[in-house]
């Protein structure tokens, strides 16, 4: 239906193109979705996968049938940035197609998710899988042998080097930024877990946001700290775990990222989301600062005339990570009430202790010296909705 | 960090170099780049830096690492990471510093002596953030009590505030280009020994180099924009209000909208900057200020500060005096026409009494890596000293001059002149005169020159281009260009006039 629709479009209006034969297109789309085929990268949408997998659907890239053909022959070794996003991972070639095949899978590219392009023929395919040079393409030789046909599509698509932060992908030991998280006060911590979990802790609230483990790290904080200081840090996943915060409403989602409101939602005097109940205790928690256990940090909090320590872990079973273990210390010990978030992404437990449907964790004073809160990702969790990821 | 304006530099420039060519190097100082340190994320843009007891350099970058330079084997070794946007340090001991980092001053210290940092320890966080990028935390200083001064900048319009912000957030002070909409963005801050925080001083704009005098005057530079007719040097005292209203809001008293008030109430309000840097000509983005103590090995300038600028490959050089109970004083370059880069920074000693020099970019003009300064101990051929006399200047030079150049008066081409104070960014020069010199009295040693105006007028910038003058010996002047921001005159000084129209 939507490839009728898009091809009726294209008839409209662009005389010079030959219609795509129907047979041609269901053939593409059948190779494009088959199991383990473009499909798993480029996803059925065609839109990627932010940061790693280029989009097809609207990719600026595909102006060039022959660089199009080119790429999938030879395959493109590095990081491109395709209309003006930049993307990580690397293309292999693809070799398992012959000549008809790759070419009904471009032409089907070259008119899916609303593109306009051209009909490829196998001929095309065979004459290049011939003639073009036998090394995989850089992205500084594919830009040069099939040049952008303007100065501005190829500012927005082409080499771009990555940074530090591109390239982790696999988190050995912690990585501790401070930078500006979306969802937090300005004064965050953007934390890595070997494991490949990842936590904000929000120095100006004194307390975990939130906990997510898909999508990798933050993205692009390079741009933040090496710049005039403007962009949020980005990430991809979404949160597992969420901290409640009173004062955020779903429908704020979309303002968290961004840097120019007139006014704030909130201001940190605004709010008491700190998760810590202790009887006789009314100060406002205030923020001591992280001493690093083995590179992980252990936030220090004051409140009252206690001290409570946090120090996050990743959960491990069987060999995988599985979630975080939040390793709290009181001192001197009182006893008090913990108050969690329950979500359906996640479990919660206690070393000590039950936590009630409300996620209240209550405990006496000897249990609160010491105590362990894990928070599992629940493997089979429910794909949400943007709007129910809380306050990301 | 400010926008160059060619409008208001134009006629400045032309004077200060028009007349007869740039600045020569001069060759008494050599200046070598350090290598680099390794920082992982390959920034080379140096934000901080200071001397360990042990003479190691310390260094923090804008990716938040921070780094020790052992000299005698050149090699670099990480001490920390993971600070967000730290713009100043201070080596209290080679496993302790303090660190000015966007949400807080923090003690950063290596307790387990393995040479890395493990334990980060808020100083202070008691002031706000409302998540604009230009709300930067500036270049902390000892109060030699065991407190330390630091600098909030202001946000900017070039972009609004972020969804959740930390401390109270402040309407009135959101308006106007540059905002301080959280406590106490605009202020200089105190923190002392006791604990307690609080705004010391009021209405900077972004004070990007904290520093004292031998004496322990504190000093702040500020850049040229709204509410700053050109960059500026302040005598930073307790209580005063500086001129960039936004952060009057955190004044004890004020009630107002700082943007909303009359500009003759604030300029009645403000206390004068003991050094005004022409923009354009001396400088366009000052940065850290720096005491020249005696074991510093760079002239006989002792007790003077050295300025940085991010826009020129320049160092300047400052004097100051007491007149009619307030500091003022001249600016003059200092090591122009040298390889120094652009970006300069920040600056710190080494224990040899050489310079380090730190270079940063972000997302203006400027440059990176370190340079390092060293002087072959001749005699540079400068201006030493520029003083006030009741009609006109006193000046002092390094080496007895040619007197036949100095005695003739078209060595001596002064203008006067005065930026305006109001809320639009930066001032062109207004009341811009030629004064001309009636007289030049050169002293018996050869190395003193007495000029006596036609006039010199209270609260003008009054400046020089030096024309043609050689030492005695042949040296050129190296940097011939110096500027001395008259405030107040050694006797009967007029009401000061608000400068807010011509």
């Amino acid at each position: 239906m939507l490839l009728a629709m898009a091809a009726m479009a294209l008839a409209e209006t662009s005389e010079n193109a030959p219609f795509p034969d129907k047979d041609q297109l269901a053939k593409g789309k059948a190779l494009y979705e088959a199991a383990g085929s473009c499909v798993a990268c480029h996803m059925p949408n065609g839109k990627g996968q932010p940061g790693s997998i280029p989009p097809l659907a609207g990719s600026e890239w595909l102006e060039s049938t022959d660089r199009s053909i080119a790429i999938s022959l030879r395959g493109l070794a590095g990081p491109i940035k395709v209309n003006g996003k930049r993307y990580y991972s690397a293309m292999p070639p693809q070799l398992l197609f012959n000549d008809a095949e790759l070419a009904s899978i471009l032409t089907y590219v070259n008119f899916a998710w609303g593109n306009q392009g051209e009909v490829v023929d196998a001929s095309r395919v065979a004459r290049a899988r011939k003639e073009l040079p036998p090394n995989v393409y850089t992205p500084a030789s594919i830009t040069k042998a099939f040049p952008f046909q303007e100065k501005a599509l190829s500012k927005r698509n082409g080499p771009y080097k990555p940074d530090y932060d591109d390239q982790l992908t696999h988190v050995t030991e912690p990585v501790v930024y401070r930078t500006f998280m979306p969802g937090a006060s300005p004064a965050a911590f953007a934390v890595a877990l070997p494991g490949n979990h990842y936590y904000c802790w929000d120095a100006g609230e004194s307390r975990l946001r939130y906990v997510w483990s898909k999508g990798g790290f933050i993205k692009g904080n390079q741009r933040h700290w090496s710049s005039n200081g403007k962009p949020v840090a980005q990430f991809d996943g979404l949160p597992y775990y969420t901290a409640r915060s009173s004062l955020l409403k779903p429908e704020h989602a979309e303002l968290l990222a961004k840097t120019d409101h007139r006014a704030p939602i909130y201001d940190t005097t605004q709010v008491d989301d700190f998760p810590f109940d202790i009887a006789g205790v009314d100060a406002k928690p205030r923020f001591l600062g992280v001493r690093l256990i083995d590179g992980f940090p252990q936030f220090r909090v004051r409140f009252g005339a206690h001290e409570i320590r946090e120090t996050i872990r990743v959960d491990k079973r069987d060999g995988l990570a599985t979630g975080v273990v939040r390793a709290f210390e009181v001192e001197p010990p009182a006893a008090l009430t913990l108050s969690l978030t329950p979500n359906a992404l996640a479990q919660l437990s206690a070393s000590v202790g039950s936590i009630d449907e409300a996620g209240l964790l209550k405990l006496d004073a000897k249990q609160a010296a010491a105590f362990q809160v894990t928070i599992t990702e629940k493997p089979d969790a429910p794909v949400p909705t943007s709007t129910e990821g809380g306050n990301r | 960090m400010t926008h160059l304006t060619l409008r208001s530099a134009l006629c400045l420039w032309l004077f200060a170099f028009g007349l007869s060519g740039a600045a020569r190097t001069s060759p008494t100082f050599t200046v070598e780049a350090l290598p680099s340190p390794p920082s992982k994320f390959k920034t080379q843009q140096i934000d901080g830096m200071d001397v360990l007891p042990d003479g190691r350099l310390a260094v923090c970058l804008p990716s938040g690492e921070v780094f020790f330079y052992q000299p005698a084997d050149q090699s670099w070794a990480l001490f920390a990471e993971g600070l967000h946007n730290p713009l100043g340090l201070i080596a209290l001991a080679t496993n302790e510093l303090i660190i000015a980092q966007r949400p807080e001053l923090t003690r950063v210290r290596d307790t387990d002596g393995d040479g890395r940092a493990d334990d980060f320890e808020v100083v202070t966080d008691q002031f706000g953030m409302s998540g604009n990028y230009h709300e930067f935390n500036f270049t902390p200083v000892s109060d030699g009590k065991g407190g330390y001064y630091f600098g909030l900048g202001t946000g900017s319009q070039g972009d609004g505030v972020r969804a959740i912000v930390r401390g109270a957030f402040n309407d009135r002070a959101r308006a106007g280009r540059m905002h301080a909409s959280t406590p106490f963005r605009g202020c200089i801050m105190h923190h002392s020994p006791e604990g307690v925080t609080r705004p010391f001083a009021f209405g900077v704009r972004t004070p990007n180099g904290l520093g004292t005098d031998l004496k322990g005057n504190l000093f702040v530079t500020d850049n040229q924009g709204d509410w700053v007719g050109s960059s500026k040097l302040f005598h930073i005292q307790d209580g005063r209000f500086y001129g960039h209203a936004a952060s009057l809001v955190w004044k004890d008293g004020f009630e107002g909208v700082p943007i909303e008030t009359p500009v003759e109430t604030l300029a009645k309000m403000r206390s004068r900057a003991c050094v005004v840097f022409p923009h354009g000509s001396m400088a366009n983005s000052p940065t850290k200020v720096m005491a020249i103590p005696p074991e510093a090995k760079v002239g006989p300038f002792t007790g003077q500060l050295l300025v940085g600028e991010m826009n020129k490959a320049r160092i300047m050089r400052v004097m100051l005096e007491r007149v009619g109970g307030e500091l003022q004083g001249a600016c003059v370059p200092f090591f122009d026409g040298s390889p120094l880069r652009t970006g300069c920074n920040r600056m710190a000693w080494a224990p040899d009494g050489s310079l380090y020099v730190g270079h940063t970019k972000h997302s203006w003009a400027g440059n990176r890596g370190i340079n390092h300064i060293r002087w072959n101990g001749e005699i540079p051929f400068e201006i030493q000293n520029m003083e006030i006399t009741e009609d006109g200047f006193h000046f002092t030079f390094t080496k007895p001059i040619d007197v036949e150049t100095a005695k003739k008066p078209e060595t001596w081409p002064f203008e006067r002149y005065y930026y305006r104070y109001h809320q639009s960014y930066g001032s062109k020069p207004f009341d811009l005169v030629k004064v001309p010199v009636e007289s030049v009295r050169i002293s018996e040693d050869a190395k003193e020159v007495t000029i006596k105006l036609e006039e010199l007028r209270a609260w003008h910038v009054h400046q020089t281009v030096v024309q043609n003058l050689k030492a005695a010996d042949g040296t050129p002047l190296t940097n011939r260009y110096i500027a001395y921001t008259v405030n107040r005159l050694l006797s009967d000084t007029p009401d000061e006039p608000l400068q807010t129209s011509e």
